[in-house]
C-alpha cells in the first residue's frame, strides 16, 4: 500500500500517534460535507502526494485538514470548505491569551478559569459565524456594520429576569443535580438557594441575571426578626453576591436586584409565599413595612462598602422610583437614604417607571414594560420569568460616511441594515430553539424544566434587542454638529431613532418577533467600530471618532448619550438625553459622572425627583471615582497614581466602566479614552452644594 | 405671531376635530404645522416635546419658546388665536 510505505505518522487530535490512512480523509470529506465519495477520493489522493513530495516527518490532524481545504478551494469547492473547516487558535494567540489579561469584558479577572473561559468563547464565536449566522450576517458583524454581542456564547439566550418566588414555591429541584431541597423554610436558606440558582442560571445565560422586587418577596421570611438579624441577612445577600467568583471564568455573578420602597401596584394583592413554600394568607401589601426594613438594610451595607471601603461591584441595586412611591410614607427618608449611597459609593440606580407603567429591570439597561398578560402573571410571580435571546448594534456613524450627506441614503442604510440584524436574530432563535429541543438531556436542560407547568424559558415571551453606537458621530457626520450643539442636530438625532422605533413596530409585526430598541451598552463595541472605521473610513473617521488617535484610545459615543467630553448643566443632560428614552423601549440610562465631587445626599435627592418630575428620563446613576490600595487596603476618592493614605503606588482605580463599577486597569483602549474624556460635574456640585437648581 | 402645531394620528376618534382646527387657523393666516405621529418626523417631533396623547395642540413664538398647549384635546379656536396673537 501506497500510505505504509509513506512511514509518515498522524498525530490526531485523540493525541496519539497513528499510521497513516488516506481514507480517513475520504471518510471524513464524506461525513461532513455535501461532496460525492468519487471527488473525495481524488482530493485525498492529491493530499497524499502534496505530504508525501514535502517530506514532512510528522503530519498534524490539523496539518491535514488544511492541505485538503486547500484542495477544495483548488476545485471551487467553497461550501465544502466552510462545511470542513477546523476552528481554533494559533499558538502564538494562545500563548498570549494564558500570559495576559483578557480586555473584552472587565468583569473577567485574569487567570486560568478566565483563560479557559476565553479559549471556548473564541471557538464557540467561530462556529456562531460559520454556522448558526448566514454568510451575510457573518459578513457585517466581521467588517464592522452592526455587532452580534455575545457571540462566544451562542449556545445559550442574551440576558434575563428572574422572580425569587419561584424557588420559594419550588426550592432548589434542578435538573441533573445531585439533591434536591424542598421550599426554604429560614431566611438563611432562602438566600442560599438564591444565590445558588443565580449561579446556576448564570451558565445559562450570556449576561445579566436580574431579579425583581427581592426586598417584597423576601418580606415574608423577615417578619419577627430583629434589626440586627435583617441587617446580617442584607450582608449575607450581598457579599454572598459580590463574592460568588467561581462560576464563571472566575466572573462575578452579573447580577443586578430590584428594590421597591412601596408594594408595586401589580404585587399589591398577590398572595403572599412564606417559609416552606406555602401562601400565609396575607397579601404583599401586608408585608410593606417588613419589605422596607429589608431595602433600608441593604443600603446601609452598601454605604458601608466592602473590607476596604470600596464599593460592592455586585449585585446592582435598582431602586424603582414611580408615582405610588412619592404617596408611601417615609419615601422622603429613603430616598434620602438612597442618595446618601450614591453620591457616597455610586451603586444606586434610579429607575424612573412614570404614570402606570410597570417595569422589570435586568442587564444592564434593559427593561421590559409589563403589559397585561405580565399584569395577571403578576398574580402568581414565580411565573415572571423574561429574556432577551440576543442583542443586536448598528454602527450608526458608518451609515453616515456611507451616506455623504443624502438623507434618503442615510435612512434606507438604516433600514437594510435593521433588516439585517432581524435575520440575525431569526437566526438564532432557530438556532436555540433546536438546543431547546433536545428537551432534559440537552444543553439547556435548566431553561427546558417545568415544575410550573411551563417550560422555564418562556421562549414565546422572549424579546430580541437592537441596539445602537454612535448616534453623536452619525449626527455629526451628517449635519456637521453633534448632539448638544443646536436644536436642529438633537432633532436629527430623533429622527433617527423614531425611524428605528417605526422599524421595531413594524417588523414585530411582521415577522411575530418581540422586537425592541435598547441602548446597547457597547463596552467594547463602541472601541471597535470606531477601530474598524478608522481603517475603512478614513480621513472622515479620523474627524469624528472621540478619544485619542494617536494613543488608539479610541470610541464612538455610547448609544443616544450625547458627548461625555461636553461640559453641560448635568440636569441639562440628563433632560436632553431623557428625550431619547421613551423610543427605546427596552431601557437606556445617563450617566452622571462625578470625579472627587462629593455632593450632599439632599442635592442628589433633588436631583432625582427634578428627573422624574420634569424629564423623560428612564434611568440615572451617578459615578464616582475611586482609588484603592493593594498596601493598606483602604479606598480613597478620585483617580490618583499613589495612596492618598500611605503613599503606595500599588493601587487600583475603581469607577463605573458602562453598566458596573470595575478596576480601571482592567479596561479596554477605547473605555480608556472615554474615562480621559468624561467630563465630571465636578462645578455643579461643590461645597455640598447643588449648583442646578436654577 | 405664534405658530401651532397639530400632533394627530389616521386613527384617533378627536383628530378630525384636530384636522378642521388646522383649516380654520390656516383660513385666519395663522402659520400652521401637523405632524402624523405615525411617521418618523411625527414621532421625532412628538418625542422632542413629550407629546403622549393625540391631538395635541402647541403653541409657539416665532423662536420656538412655548406659548401654550392642549395635550390629548382641541381647543375652541378663540383660545388658539388669543394665544398666537400674544394678547
Ligand atoms: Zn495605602
Amino acid at each position: 500500500m501506497e500510505t505504509t510505505d509513506l512511514n509518515l505518522f498522524v498525530r490526531t487530535s485523540e493525541e496519539t500517534l497513528s499510521d497513516w490512512d488516506r481514507t480517513k480523509i475520504v471518510d471524513a470529506l464524506v461525513r461532513e460535507t455535501l461532496i460525492d465519495r468519487e471527488t473525495a477520493n481524488e482530493i485525498s489522493k492529491e493530499a497524499e502526494r502534496l505530504i508525501r513530495t514535502s517530506n514532512i516527518k510528522v503530519v498534524t490532524a490539523p496539518l491535514i485538514r488544511e492541505i485538503v481545504n486547500a484542495k477544495l478551494i483548488e476545485k471551487g469547492l467553497e461550501g465544502a470548505r466552510r462545511m470542513h473547516t477546523r476552528l481554533g487558535m494559533p499558538i502564538y494567540d494562545v500563548d498570549n491569551l494564558i500570559l495576559h489579561p483578557n480586555k473584552e469584558n472587565a468583569n473577567v479577572p485574569h487567570g486560568p478559569e478566565a483563560t479557559n473561559l476565553t479559549l471556548a468563547e473564541r471557538i464557540k464565536k467561530e462556529y456562531a459565524l460559520l454556522t448558526v449566522f448566514s454568510q451575510d450576517v457573518a459578513d457585517a458583524h466581521m467588517n464592522g456594520d452592526i455587532h452580534l454581542h455575545d457571540l462566544g456564547f451562542i449556545d445559550r439566550p442574551y440576558c434575563s429576569g428572574q422572580s425569587v418566588e419561584y424557588i420559594k414555591r419550588f426550592g432548589l429541584d434542578l435538573p441533573h443535580s445531585l439533591s434536591m431541597a424542598k421550599p426554604a423554610r429560614q431566611p438563611e436558606v432562602l438566600l442560599a438557594h438564591l444565590i445558588k440558582f443565580a449561579a446556576a442560571l448564570q451558565s445559562n445565560f450570556a449576561g445579566a441575571i436580574g431579579w425583581d422586587a427581592v426586598n417584597i418577596f423576601f418580606a415574608p421570611y423577615i417578619q419577627g426578626m430583629s434589626d440586627n438579624e435583617v441587617k446580617q441577612l442584607a450582608q449575607m445577600l450581598i457579599f454572598e453576591f459580590s463574592q460568588q467568583a467561581v462560576a464563571r471564568g472566575g466572573q462575578a455573578i452579573f447580577s443586578d436586584i430590584n428594590i421597591y420602597w412601596e408594594v408595586p401596584k401589580h404585587f399589591v394583592d398577590t398572595p403572599a409565599i412564606g417559609p416552606g413554600g406555602t401562601p400565609t394568607g396575607k397579601t404583599y401589601g401586608e408585608y410593606e413595612k417588613e419589605a422596607q426594613r429589608f431595602a433600608w438594610k441593604l443600603f446601609e451595607v452598601y454605604k458601608e462598602g466592602d473590607g476596604a471601603g470600596r464599593p460592592f461591584f455586585f449585585p446592582k441595586p435598582i431602586v424603582h422610583i414611580t408615582e405610588r412611591f412619592f404617596k408611601t410614607p417615609g419615601h422622603m427618608d429613603f430616598l434620602n437614604h438612597i442618595s446618601d449611597v450614591a453620591a457616597d459609593k455610586g451603586n444606586t440606580y434610579f429607575v424612573f417607571d412614570r404614570g402606570e407603567t410597570a417595569k422589570i429591570s435586568e442587564c444592564c439597561r434593559l427593561s421590559f414594560k409589563l403589559d397585561e398578560h405580565d399584569l395577571r402573571d403578576a398574580q402568581e410571580p414565580w411565573r415572571m420569568r423574561y429574556c432577551a435571546l440576543q442583542n443586536v448594534s448598528l454602527n450608526l456613524p458608518r451609515i453616515a460616511y456611507m451616506a455623504k450627506g443624502d438623507d434618503t441614503k442615510l435612512f434606507k442604510t438604516i433600514t437594510d441594515r435593521f433588516v439585517l440584524a432581524v435575520k440575525a436574530h431569526k437566526e438564532k432563535r432557530a438556532f436555540l430553539e433546536r438546543l431547546l429541543a433536545l428537551g432534559e438531556n440537552g444543553p439547556l436542560s435548566l431553561l427546558t424544566m417545568t415544575r410550573d407547568g411551563m417550560p422555564y424559558l418562556r421562549f414565546n415571551l422572549a424579546s430580541h434587542l437592537i441596539g445602537m453606537v454612535g448616534l453623536n458621530e452619525m449626527v455629526q457626520i451628517h449635519t456637521g454638529e453633534e448632539l448638544h450643539k443646536s436644536k436642529k442636530a438633537l432633532k436629527f438625532g430623533l429622527k433617527v431613532i423614531a425611524h428605528m422605533n417605526l422599524l421595531a413596530e413594524k417588523m414585530k409585526r411582521q415577522e411575530g418577533l418581540r422586537l425592541l430598541l435598547e441602548q446597547t451598552p457597547a463596552e467594547s463595541t463602541s472601541y471597535r467600530f470606531a477601530r474598524l472605521d478608522l481603517r475603512y473610513f478614513s480621513p472622515a473617521s479620523g474627524r469624528v471618532v472621540k478619544g485619542n488617535i494617536v494613543t488608539g484610545e479610541v470610541y464612538y459615543t455610547n448609544s443616544t448619550h450625547l458627548n461625555v467630553k461636553e461640559f453641560m448643566n448635568p440636569i441639562e443632560r440628563v433632560t436632553q438625553e431623557g428625550i431619547f428614552h421613551p423610543l427605546i423601549e427596552a431601557g437606556s440610562i445617563s450617566h452622571i459622572w462625578l470625579g472627587e465631587a462629593h455632593p450632599t445626599k439632599e442635592a442628589i435627592a433633588d436631583f432625582v425627583i427634578k428627573t422624574f418630575k420634569h424629564t423623560t428620563n428612564d434611568q440615572i446613576a451617578f459615578s464616582p471615582e475611586f482609588t484603592t490600595c493593594n498596601s493598606c487596603h483602604r479606598t480613597g476618592r478620585g483617580l490618583t497614581d499613589t495612596c492618598m493614605y500611605c503613599g503606595s503606588t500599588d493601587v487600583d482605580g475603581i469607577t463605573r466602566i458602562t453598566g458596573y463599577f470595575t478596576k480601571v486597569s482592567s479596561w479596554n483602549k477605547g473605555k480608556l479614552g472615554e474615562l480621559k474624556d468624561r467630563y465630571r460635574n465636578a462645578e455643579f456640585f461643590v461645597d455640598n452644594e447643588i449648583a442646578v437648581n436654577q | 405671531m405664534g405658530i401651532v402645531k397639530i400632533f394627530y394620528k389616521d386613527s384617533c376618534p378627536m383628530c378630525p376635530m384636530a384636522k378642521k382646527l388646522k383649516e380654520s387657523l390656516i383660513e385666519k393666516d395663522v402659520g400652521v404645522v401637523d405632524f402624523n405621529v405615525e411617521t418618523v418626523e411625527g414621532l421625532a417631533e412628538a418625542t422632542f416635546y413629550h407629546v403622549k396623547a393625540v391631538p395635541t395642540v402647541l403653541v409657539e413664538d416665532e423662536k420656538e419658546n412655548w406659548l401654550g398647549e392642549w395635550r390629548g384635546n382641541v381647543p375652541h379656536i378663540e383660545e388658539v388665536l388669543t394665544l398666537v396673537n400674544g394678547v
